[in-house]
């Protein structure tokens, strides 16, 4: 058993280790690239630069859920609450932006701090109540879809403010033709990224998901540690509700649940090369994951494949992806 | 003569008095009675805006009145909640149907306890309801939503239907009279593609800019589904198409207000959806009166007149939303 | 054993606070007491997560889960509607085919999470999503329905007036099921490989062979779900199992079975199944809404375990955290 060795395996397994994740982001990159350039010799619509926006618009939200979803996955646990925590976002946001007028930029830290609160209950009932991970997002997920059912009363939200929708549509920098909420996903990710290999707070996370007891024993905080990481995730779900709202618009009450977000979040987070034992993440792969996805759906419409393929086509993915991951991992 | 003239006068106006007097009490509303109207889901704004007429109604009518349904749309939440209705003895269970099937057996378990069954808008299986209140005759709903389109772009038009699920039987009877009226009428329309945005909004977004994006030709999308129409309006928005390419479908006026005065939807056909429910309190408490038969007519103050064919009652023509009449209606 | 000690205080507790739901809810909801056999058809509604609540723990019970129990009910349930609809098969032979099929899915589960080494979790999620696609696909635009009064007895049907047959059928397998895990050598096993796998593994329990096992019976189970389903609404819809993982997995943890396997038994898991049917049922005849009822379940999930956890650790302390990371960590797999 490989279990006294905490975070730092040797140099040569590092490296080896290393290069082994870099070809899981590499194979999705090329991957991707691929589809595009297969689909888009059949139909060159699929490489209009209209198209190509809005396959990477489409996978932001899935993309920083599938952020948080790596974090916790890194500690041997799983956050099903996710997509009640971005549909209680969008709707709640959403509804202040046509009520209130409330302006993004006031709405923004806010809805995180909202979400954080969520996440650190679900850090809560893991560290302290010592809930399994999967039971206690289990009910928080309907706890949360209960609390955005009885805020909304019935209502839904079928339109933002300017501000919302300029916030999830419009370039941020003119001139440069990215819009915002990709934007937000890479500087999530950058940070998400420097957190992992450069604070000693990503390596308590990956050394807790590795063994909990040795990093224990080793002096981390695995309480705290979990909190934090819960707590990241909600506030990054409740960011992706309100990206959400500000780029379609609408929110329902069973915005994220309905769509099994948090079932999604899990593939492209698996998909990434995250191992779902813990112990060793795959930020760039998630990330990178989440477009390929986007991709490959919108590319099976544009094959006029019938509709009640895709959910296949998507699992069949899921699968292939794991495999192959799986067959790398067991190799360590 | 002058008295006989009298005499006549008089008697006619009091047989007047009389006849007007029978129409006005001939709902008797003498006991209080419990209806429930349980709608595909709670939270989408067509069926709250059901819910308010058939407020406004149970006021006048002596009926207490309970708005109640799944969360999702789910015919089995449906179910679970007609059973807890008839638990719990209501006088008549009002309801629009995720599936036909699924609901029957346990609506049929109402009517063997002696409660009043009507379904409205998406109806059940014939034998498990005592009456259904349809929107608006399908034909005619057909006609409106490809003239709508002839209208925005020519007959020979090349067009993508975006629904919301492929068995959402009132969707596809929708589209049946939309193929049919098409093909006999504007023989040169063609559908390209349809696709499915599962009743949700951002999933209809999606599928509307999939629609946009793969088929580049088509200059209108027919949604029949409040959250369809909405998706692809906004798809064509997002991708500055408005003028170019327009859609139609049913959804509630407040949900494309602001698409219509865009001029992306030009005409878009509904009905009103307060007076139906207005009607389905009204149709609820003669049932549970037994005082309306499977071939009959009544009428609804404010309403009209409204026949009765074979326990099958059509609300109304369809109602066409367009920039110059959609401020007068807020639901 | 410890597990089997716990067990008992957990199912006896479970037992009281059921019989103490039950008489509230017929002293207090008026409605709910409907006669004798009026208030044993309430079962009827939460029957089908009961099934799949069977052979979900056993599946549980390895240390494994099945999300795509939802869609092999509903793709089972399609697979028979279209075997009599559109072949003429007669309906029990399809009953019969379907259940198989349902066997089979779940076998091509445990193939994928024992030969391809697929994790349990991601291998089922995968498989979900494929069995719904195919459901999807297989029913096509107008769902078949009407099967008929004598289907129709499986779902709603009563034997000797009053007992209806769900019940009974749920009773014996219930039965059947705490006999497998309880006195036959492949439950002993099943809670061998939950415990700790290596170990099980050297003591010679061929634990792909056993695990696949477990996998067919989910599978079993949930097509068998999905044909109750299909007799109870007369009629099938591709998604119509997708409302029964998250219950079933809530009854299977309220039931006392824990998530990572090798502790828990049957016997609480059938109480859990009619404590949160009878819940639910209870609740929605007092009136209150879909929703408030869907989050109590989650809350009633959450506490369950809490309780559960604050009986049995040591304490709060962090020596005891430690010694909870250390039990619950499963040996990194090789």
């Amino acid at each position: 058993m490989s279990s006294t060795i905490a975070a730092m395996p040797e140099p040569g397994r590092r490296a080896k280790s290393r290069r082994r994740r870099e070809l899981r982001e590499v194979t999705l990159l090329i991957a991707t690239f691929a589809v595009i350039f297969g689909v888009g010799l059949l139909r060159p619509s699929f490489m209009s630069f209209s198209n190509l926006e809005f396959m990477v618009l489409s996978s932001v939200v899935l993309g920083l859920v599938g952020i948080s979803q790596t974090f916790v996955i890194m500690t041997r646990g799983i956050d099903l609450s996710v997509s009640a925590v971005l549909g209680l976002s969008a709707m709640v946001f959403g509804l202040l932006s046509t009520t209130n007028n409330m302006p993004v930029w006031q709405a923004l830290p806010l809805c995180m701090l909202v979400g954080a609160v969520l996440g650190c209950f679900n850090g809560f009932l893991v560290a302290w109540a010592k809930i399994p991970p999967i039971i206690a997002t289990l009910g928080t997920y309907s706890l949360y879809g209960g609390l955005t059912f009885i805020y909304s009363n019935g209502l839904q939200v079928d339109q933002v403010s300017q501000d919302f929708e300029n916030f999830g549509n419009a370039n941020l920098i003119p001139g440069l033709p990215i819009p915002t909420p990709v934007i937000a996903l890479l500087i999530v990710s950058v940070f998400a990224w420097f957190v992992l290999n450069h604070m000693k707070y990503g390596r308590n996370i990956l050394a807790i998901g590795n063994n909990a007891s040795a990093a224990y024993n080793a002096g981390i905080s695995v309480r705290r540690t979990l909190l934090g990481v819960y707590t990241i995730s909600g506030a990054l779900a409740a960011f992706a509700g309100l990206i959400f709202v500000a780029y379609t618009g609408s929110a329902t009450a069973t915005t994220g649940t309905g769509d099994h977000v948090e079932l999604q979040s899990i593939a492209v987070a698996l998909i990434g090369g995250t191992a779902i034992a813990g112990g060793r993440g795959n930020l760039a792969g998630t990330v990178i994951g989440s477009v390929f996805l986007s991709v490959v759906i919108t590319a099976l419409v544009f094959l006029q494949v019938p509709a009640i393929w895709y959910s296949a086509g998507e699992g069949a993915m899921i699968l292939i992806a794991v495999t192959l991951g799986a067959r790398q991992g067991a190799k360590s | 003569m002058k008295s006989l003239k009298k005499a006549f006068l008089i008697s006619a106006g009091l047989g007047a008095m009389v006849v007007a007097a029978h129409a006005q009490t001939a709902i008797d509303t003498s006991k209080a009675i419990r209806v429930a109207m349980v709608p595909k889901l709670i939270g989408l704004s067509v069926f709250k805006a059901n819910e308010q007429g058939s407020m406004e109604a149970a006021k006048l009518l002596n009926i207490n009145f309970l708005y109640t349904g799944p969360v999702t749309a789910s015919a089995q939440g449906q179910v679970d909640i007609i059973n807890s209705l008839t638990a719990r003895k209501f006088d008549a269970i009002t309801v629009t149907s995720n599936n036909p099937t699924e609901l029957a057996p346990s609506l049929e378990r109402a009517m063997a306890k002696g409660i009043a069954v009507v379904s409205y808008d998406s109806d059940v299986a014939p034998d498990a309801r005592d009456f259904f209140i349809q929107d608006t005759a399908y034909p005619a709903m057909g006609k409106a939503l490809v003239d709508s389109v002839e209208a925005s772009t020519g007959p020979n038009a090349e067009v993508a239907i975006l629904s919301s699920t492929p068995d959402a039987t009132i969707q596809n009877a929708w589209l049946d009279a939309v193929k049919t009226y098409m093909a006999a009428t504007y023989p040169n329309m063609k559908v390209v593609t349809t696709q499915y945005g599962q009743s949700s909004p951002s999933q209809s977004l999606s599928a509307g800019l999939n629609i946009l994006h793969a088929y580049p030709q088509v200059t209108a999308i027919i949604a029949p589904d409040g959250a369809a129409e909405v998706g692809a309006a906004a798809a064509i928005e997002k991708l500055g198409l408005q003028g170019k390419v327009f859609t139609d479908g049913t959804s509630d006026p407040n949900s494309i207000r602001q698409y219509v005065k865009d001029g992306v939807i030009k005409a878009s056909p509904l009905w009103d959806e307060v007076g139906e429910g207005k009607l389905v309190m009204y149709v609820a408490r003669l049932a549970a009166n037994h005082a309306l038969k499977p071939n009959d007519t009544f009428t609804v103050p404010g309403l009209g007149t409204y026949t009765v064919n074979n326990k099958v009652i059509i609300f109304s023509e369809p109602l066409i939303f367009t920039a110059d009449n959609i401020d007068k209606y807020q639901f | 054993m410890k597990s089997l000690l716990f067990g008992g205080v957990w199912d006896r507790a479970l037992a009281l606070i059921l019989i103490a739901l039950f008489a509230g809810f017929c002293v207090f909801t008026p409605g709910f007491y409907n006669g004798f056999q009026g208030t044993l058809s309430i079962t009827e509604e939460f029957l089908p997560f009961g099934f799949v609540a069977l052979g979900l723990s056993v599946v549980i019970l390895t240390g494994g889960i099945d999300l795509s129990v939802g869609s092999i009910s509903g793709l089972a349930a399609v697979i028979m509607a279209i075997l009599v609809k559109s072949y003429g098969l007669n309906i029990w032979a399809a009953v019969v085919i379907a259940v198989a099929v349902g066997g089979v899915l779940g076998w091509v589960n445990g193939l994928i999470i024992t030969r391809l080494r697929v994790e349990p979790l991601i291998a089922t999620l995968a498989t979900n999503f494929i069995y719904s696609s195919v459901a999807v696909a297989l029913a096509g635009a107008s769902p078949p329905y009407g099967f008929g009064a004598a289907f129709g007895v499986l779902g709603t049907g009563a034997v000797v007036g009053w007992v209806p047959v769900q019940l009974l059928i749920f009773v014996v397998m219930a039965i059947g099921f705490s006999v497998l895990m309880t006195r036959t050598g492949f439950g002993r096993r099943i809670v061998m490989i939950g415990y700790n796998r290596d170990a099980a593994h050297y003591a010679g329990v061929s634990v792909a062979s056993v695990e696949r096992r477990a996998y067919v019976i989910s599978g079993l189970t949930a097509a068998f779900a999905g044909i109750i389903l299909a007799s109870y609404y007369d009629a099938v819809r591709p998604d119509m199992g997708d409302i029964l993982l998250l219950t079933s997995i809530t009854m299977v943890v309220l039931g006392g079975i824990s998530i990572f396997g090798g502790e828990g038994g049957i016997l609480g898991v059938t109480l859990a199944v009619m404590i949160l049917g009878v819940l639910r049922q209870g609740m929605l005849i007092a009136g209150f809404s879909d929703m408030v009822t869907t989050m109590l379940t989650g809350a009633i999930l959450l506490s369950s375990i809490a309780i559960k956890n604050l009986f049995s650790s040591r304490g709060f302390d962090l020596g005891a955290a430690v010694r909870r990371f250390t039990a619950l960590r499963r040996p990194a797999k090789s």
